[in-house]
């Protein structure tokens, strides 16, 4: 019967509840906070061990690029932006899923977030972390960074607000802050648990020093709402404006293929797409390990799924924007930039990006395999795999073959390349299990505000969510 | 027991968030002012319930907004049209569209940190010591499941032996007075 | 007029639709008697008028469709405002003709002679062309009818007979509904209004007009829901939370707009490539600017600021006031839109038939409109959801 299928589709039914298992109050806070008290595992250790000896080499290649400059990677005539800006443009837009996340499903009042909040947040601070890796390199002096920054230096010059790149040097450092305010406000409450529990005496001095003296009072959690409300109302322009800026790198320009006017709400939509897989990735991983099934649960991951299938068909509709009105245009440079990325040199490349990007997301269409586990992992991966060549393609191919046919070239990427690459990776999973380990990974505060037995009208027949 | 002048608060126990908001009714109806409800997560309605008035963060939020976002603007104008005027890529020197980027920017990261650095001024944060921290059922259960009314000495109300049949009598358990604990 | 408690029928109609009706098809007649006098004066109004009607028909079956397909309760209460508005294609396909007419006062690659001499014309003749622009035309009207046709039937059958399967259903179309919308709704942008230039482009324009036509039907569900209210219908199951939730709408949809059309300016703005800027050009010299700086300011500043805050979003008098603000503002955006390209390097004014075009074309719509809403329920009575929608809180 399809009243059955209906039963257990959240978005049709409001009575499903957004977390399996009838938990109370204590078994939140129980099931959350043991993996941050428990014995470091052994897995852990190795996986930490490989991550960070790939930090390790993230740094060496740092290194040797200070020391040799640029060269060392493929750059070459043409293709002055190679895999530095792919790779920062690929980690940028990762990041805008856990804002997407946390900002925009709180003011829409969706509850489902709550289970995966803080941990997409986590994701978007350690992203953006790793994109802030090679903006800070890339400029090959990088003793003279601070030319960034508008302080009154020796040459009496000022920088040129009119650049976007000094928008994307602003934009993403202020993405970057609010977003780790915006986390560490969600923590408070969360850390003040975990100090409560503590037992040893480092343990409670560090977490009681973090949590700031949390003492869960009404006087403080009406101050603390609002805060919570006003950082997300400034986080959800934010996190559209600052892909937006990153877009107006390429599109500000004059070059065919980057000078298009749907850049901004095209590279917004690609950032929430990529962001979504790589929760999707992690989120899987993290609730398998640490046996956190009932409460990031199969609906949750549904309508990441949703949201995965959506953003996808966005990103898919400015692929054919740009393709039909580079046709339109009867401009033969914008035309011939089009055709080249579809069937020139790079053609493997725009395909890759086309197959991962809008022909895999189709399979959610199909309820059965939205909410496949096995599924849904792999077309997480395979959606990160085509947004970093979505990057590739507009930055490689469209320089590549630029205005005058005697400067064409091809670019290949050195070792350099990939091992910065790789690295960064590496960062990022660092980064990512110390977060696992010593932090709360759902937000429990927020997680039993969501709870039945916490609406004040709940229950006058009984107190079943109580335990003790 | 013990003595009374050492008494810095009486704290209550209740069972679920209904009862925290009936206690939280009771409590200000009773003409108490230095109270608070705590409880692990914030319960929708306390607000109304305890009487507060809603929380003027927002204001601050917005001034600062304003004026980070116009001085920004302003300082850009300032820098490339007058004190180092410099045409570049053949833009006006007051090139106003340009400046919005950096000028957003700068609004939202001041507004956010107005936001966090104001709520914690608001609560009187970072507090590492305070009195209900004593307490061993209240920090073991606060950030847990527990939910708790406290009424601080301080209160003009407040008198430690009415204060705590007070609190009994509106169905509060675990009802203790919080003195310093002998080390400290 | 009254109401049947059970079934939710307006039983006396009233004389709006009748009246709606006569007024549209008398300035309509006056119109035409335009057309003879001065036609490319009536086609560049009429467009104008046109556009700004279609744009309602448009947004409902958006709002219809993307409801259906979030599943969301919210706005159930008011689905039947949105179902009668979007179910109005036969009507504006018919009023479309005119345009057919207007063809050769309206688009410029419509003259041969000047298609031959233009390299960058000859070369799009493949997709401008009489034949293949009428094709394009029917075929978003077969497609818009489709669907708004089958949702409203869907919505109807669920009255009498409520099932889940038919929110199923419903959810099932609206799918491949959303994205035949997309892709209709933007081509239809790119060839009624974008190709009146035709030699300049923008991969953003069908989101521009998009954004305007949401906010068109967001304001008329506002502005019709009040005008309901004051007569005592649905005022405890269409609340203030409804409002409040829709007035949100409004503000992200206003800045949904703010950033499409500050997205397109700025990006040619700054690239400053000759062919693209004469857009902006045109519409800033000549005593244009004028109406841009309205546009800027009325369409985005004054709204913006208007409903910042939670009372405001909360106000009956004052949504119904930036309601009807935002309409004058939309059509004043349609009108910027289209006109300079029409207007030869003359300066804005506003000719008589603009405003019988609009009268018009608006009086046969809400008739259309107000047979719809009045003939069928005016609350999806068979939606178990109904009742949590009309409970719902911000």
């Amino acid at each position: 019967m399809s009243s059955k299928n209906i039963e257990t589709d959240a978005s049709l039914d409001y009575q499903v509840p957004l977390i399996r298992g009838n938990p109370t109050f204590a078994s939140i806070t129980e099931s959350v906070s043991k993996v941050t008290e428990a014995k470091t595992t052994k897995e852990w250790f190795v996986l930490f061990g490989f991550f960070s000896s790939l930090t390790m080499i993230m740094i060496g290649s740092i290194g040797y690029l200070i020391w040799e400059g640029t060269g060392i990677w493929g750059l070459n005539n043409p293709v002055g932006w190679g895999w530095a800006i792919v790779n920062f443009v690929f980690w940028v837009g990762i990041g805008h899923a856990g804002t997407l996340i946390s900002a925009v499903l709180f003011l829409f009042h969706q509850k489902w977030r709550t289970s995966i909040n803080r941990f997409a947040e986590a994701m978007t601070i350690f992203a953006v972390i790793c994109a802030l890796v090679f903006p800070g390199i890339h400029v090959g002096r990088i003793w003279a960074v601070y030319y960034f920054f508008p302080i009154p230096n020796q040459m009496d010059m000022w920088p040129n607000f009119r650049s976007p790149l000094l928008w994307d040097f602003f934009a993403v450092g202020t993405y970057f802050t609010v977003s780790f305010m915006f986390w560490y406000t969600g923590l408070i409450p969360d850390l003040a648990t975990l100090r409560d529990r503590a037992t040893n005496k480092i343990r409670k001095l560090i977490l009681g020093v973090a949590a700031l003296g949390w003492r869960g009072g009404n006087k403080q959690w009406k101050h603390y709402e609002l805060a919570y409300l006003l950082l997300a109302g400034l986080s959800t322009p934010l996190v559209l404006s600052v892909h937006s800026v990153v877009s107006t790198d390429f599109a500000t320009s004059v070059i065919p293929g980057w000078h298009t006017t749907i850049f901004p709400p095209y590279f917004v939509a690609g950032a929430i797409f990529s962001g979504f897989a790589m929760v999707m990735t992690l989120a899987i991983i993290a609730r398998k390990i640490y046996n956190l099934e009932h409460i990031i649960t199969i609906t949750h991951l549904e309508n990441m799924n949703k949201v995965i299938l959506l953003t996808g068909m966005m990103v898919g509709y400015s692929y054919s924007m740009e393709f039909f009105i580079a046709w339109y245009s009867g401009n033969p440079y914008e035309s011939f930039a089009f055709v080249n990325r579809a069937f020139g040199q790079y053609a493997w490349a725009y395909w890759i990006m086309v197959s991962c990007n809008v022909i895999v997301p189709q399979i959610f269409w199909f309820r059965k395999l939205r909410r496949s586990i096995p599924v849904m992992f792999v077309a997480s991966i395979f959606v990160n795999i085509g947004m970093w060549f979505e990057r590739f393609v507009i930055i490689v191919t469209t320089l590549a073959k630029d205005f005058l046919p005697s400067a064409w070239d091809y670019f290949s990427p050195t070792i350099w390349d990939v091992s910065l690459m790789i690295g960064v990776f590496g960062l990022f999973f660092t980064l990512f299990l110390l977060f696992i380990k010593h932090l709360p990974m759902v937000a429990m505060a927020e997680l039993k505000g969501v709870l039945p037995q916490a609406d004040p009208h709940f229950g006058h027949d009984g107190h079943e969510g109580e335990s003790k | 027991m013990m003595d009374n002048k050492n008494v810095l608060a009486v704290l209550a126990e209740f069972k679920t968030p209904a009862d925290l908001i009936h206690a939280a009714e009771k409590v200000n109806k009773e003409g108490y002012k230095k109270y608070d409800c705590h409880s692990p997560f914030p319960i929708h309605g306390m607000d109304d319930a305890m009487g507060e008035k809603r929380s003027p963060l927002g204001y601050m939020v917005g001034i600062v907004a304003f004026l980070s976002a116009a001085g920004m603007w302003f300082f850009q104008y300032w820098t490339s049209a007058v004190d180092y005027p410099l045409v570049l890529s053949g833009k006006p020197l007051f090139s106003y569209q340009a400046f919005g980027v950096a000028a957003w920017a700068i609004m939202v990261l001041s507004s956010a940190a107005t936001a966090l650095i104001g709520m914690l001024v608001l609560n009187g944060l970072p507090r590492f010591h305070h009195p209900l921290f004593y307490s061993d059922n209240f920090t073991k259960k606060v950030n847990d499941d527990g939910f708790f009314v406290s009424i601080e000495a301080h209160d003009p109300k407040f008198n430690p032996d009415e204060t705590k049949s007070f609190l009994e009598s509106i169905g509060g358990t675990n009802v203790e007075l919080v003195v310093p604990d002998d080390e400290g | 007029m009254s109401i049947d408690k059970t079934t939710y029928m307006i039983s006396d109609k009233g004389s709006l639709g009748r009246n709606a009706m006569i007024v549209g098809a008398l300035f309509l007649v006056i119109s035409a008697a335009g057309w003879f006098m001065d036609s490319p004066q009536f086609f560049s109004s009429y467009l104008v008028a046109y556009i700004f009607w279609l744009t309602f028909a448009l947004g409902g079956l958006f709002f219809t469709l993307v409801n259906h397909l979030f599943g969301s309760q919210w706005n159930i209460v008011m689905r039947r405002f949105t179902e009668a508005t979007m179910y109005s294609f036969p009507l504006l396909a018919v009023l479309f003709i005119p345009i057919l007419f207007g063809m050769h006062d309206l688009y410029h690659w419509t003259h041969e002679d000047v298609v031959a001499n233009d390299a960058i014309l000859t070369a799009k003749a493949g997709y401008l062309n009489v034949t293949f622009f009428t094709i394009r035309a029917a075929v978003y009207f077969t497609i818009w009818f489709f669907i708004s046709r089958t949702l409203y039937n869907l919505s109807l059958k669920q009255d009498k007979n409520p099932d889940d399967k038919i929110i199923l259903r419903m959810k099932q179309i609206s799918a491949p509904g959303m994205i035949l919308y997309a892709l209709t709704s933007t081509f239809a942008a790119f060839d009624w209004l974008m190709s009146l230039e035709p030699h300049w482009f923008s991969t953003i324009y069908g989101l521009y007009v998009f954004a305007g036509s949401f906010l068109a039907v967001l304001c008329f569900v506002i502005l019709f829901g009040l005008n309901l209210r004051k007569k005592g219908y649905l005022t405890d199951i269409f609340t203030v939370e409804h409002y409040h939730d829709l007035a949100k709408l409004v503000f992200s949809f206003i800045v949904f707009w703010g950033y499409m059309s500050f997205s397109q300016y700025f990006l040619i703005w700054y690239a400053n490539i000759p062919e693209e800027t004469i857009w902006y050009l045109v519409r800033w010299e000549n005593g244009w600017y004028v109406i841009s700086l309205i546009i800027i300011f009325g369409h985005f500043v004054f709204p913006f600021l208007g409903l910042l805050l939670r009372a405001a979003k909360r106000s009956f008098a004052w949504l119904k006031f930036l309601a009807i603000w935002i309409l004058v503002m939309h059509y004043i955006d349609m009108f910027w839109l289209i006109k300079p390209a029409l207007s030869h390097g003359n300066g804005p004014h506003f000719n008589w038939m603009d405003f019988t075009t609009l009268i018009g074309i608006g009086g046969l719509f809400i008739w259309n409109f107000w047979n719809n809403f009045t003939s069928n329920p005016i609350l999806p009575i068979g939606e178990r959801r109904l009742e949590a929608s009309s409970k719902f809180k911000v």
